[in-house]
């Protein structure tokens, strides 16, 4: 069984379009409302989602793992996720799935594989990001920030995230390297608006989150 | 040259900690990578201890010239890693808070898991 997982904070304008556009490729959508308070838990809902609400908000990080966790519950063999703004195409999931048929671990989403039309300081942020992880696990990947990916059987089983916020990204690189997952990389739309360039990490954000990701793999 | 107790007991620290993280490493807590980590700041340290004069390498950018002044370097050193190990445990806390929030989210679901503990 393929699950979609959405982690999902105060996005009840766009949320509903999402899981519509993601339920012709996958068996289930599961959605985690991350303690929203504009009723985003009910759109998705509405949309026909299976819906889990945090009673607070807690972060990307666990909203994710929450996400993974029901849908191991239900059963799923294969769970993509994918952002809540509209940002990941979820026509690119076939090929995201496609490439975990091939015996894969771990599928990461390239948003600059193809010719998107990227802002250049996102370029920038996403180059450091994968310059501090690359610091923190050893390994590169060329867009280790992006939250559209893949799990085949073996990382659905054994995946175990405890990061909270968006370091959550750098911690399933280390889970690849920690765990010895096969992995691939394949390039994906991205659909950039105002919208989610205003929704995106501040620098502040992404210095600290930084910050936590070198200091975490140092003291872990 | 004369050898201080420092000199002895910052070495031994410095190999019980790189132990320590090759154990984490060996109970598959730890990455290979994270483990080099751990041994290059050690190591460092360690070196510093037993021959100070490598630090007359750094003397332009420290100011350092002296093991008393070495001394202080590695407590301040020392100061740091705890005070970056007390973020890693309010860190810790905040994430047994979102697992609560987790098993209240798949209690609410009807997915709670109902294997004996």
């Amino acid at each position: 069984m393929n699950v979609a997982v959405i982690p999902a904070l105060n996005e009840a304008t766009r949320i509903a379009a999402v899981v519509k556009a993601a339920q012709p490729y996958v068996d289930r959508v599961v959605v985690v409302d991350d303690g929203s308070s504009d009723g985003t838990g009910d759109a998705a809902r509405a949309a026909g989602a299976f819906v889990l609400r945090h009673p607070e908000n807690c972060g990307a990080g666990a909203a994710t793992m929450t996400g993974i966790e029901a849908a191991r519950r239900m059963g799923a063999t294969n769970i993509v996720t994918l952002d809540a703004d509209e940002q990941h195409d979820p026509k690119d999931m076939p090929a995201l799935l496609a490439a975990l048929a091939t015996g894969v671990d771990v599928v990461f989403a390239n948003r600059f594989g193809q010719c998107n039309n990227i802002p250049p300081i996102r370029r920038v942020f996403n180059g450091i990001g994968n310059i501090v992880t690359l610091a923190a696990t050893g390994m590169w990947i060329s867009d280790s920030q992006c939250g559209y990916k893949a799990f085949g059987p073996k990382a659905v089983q054994e995946l175990k995230l405890r990061m909270n916020g968006f370091e959550f990204c750098t911690e399933i690189v280390r889970e690849t390297v920690q765990r010895k997952w096969t992995y691939t990389q394949v390039p994906v739309k991205v659909l950039y608006s105002e919208y989610t360039l205003a929704k995106g990490q501040s620098f502040a954000n992404g210095v600290k989150t930084a910050l936590k990701i070198l200091l975490r793999s140092f003291l872990r | 040259m004369t050898i201080t107790p420092y000199q002895i007991v910052a070495p031994l620290l410095s190999l019980v900690a790189i132990l320590y993280a090759w154990s984490l490493f060996k109970r598959d807590r730890k990455t290979l990578w994270e483990v080099v980590l751990w041994a290059l700041f050690w190591g460092a340290l360690a070196a510093i201890a037993m021959f100070p004069r490598l630090l007359t390498y750094l003397t332009i950018a420290t100011g350092i010239r002296s093991q008393a002044n070495a001394v202080i370097v590695t407590a301040i050193g020392i100061l740091t890693f705890l005070m970056f190990s007390v973020i890693v445990r309010l860190e810790e806390l905040s994430q047994r808070y979102s697992k609560i929030m987790r098993v209240l989210a798949l209690r609410e679901a009807d997915l709670e898991d109902k294997r004996p503990k």
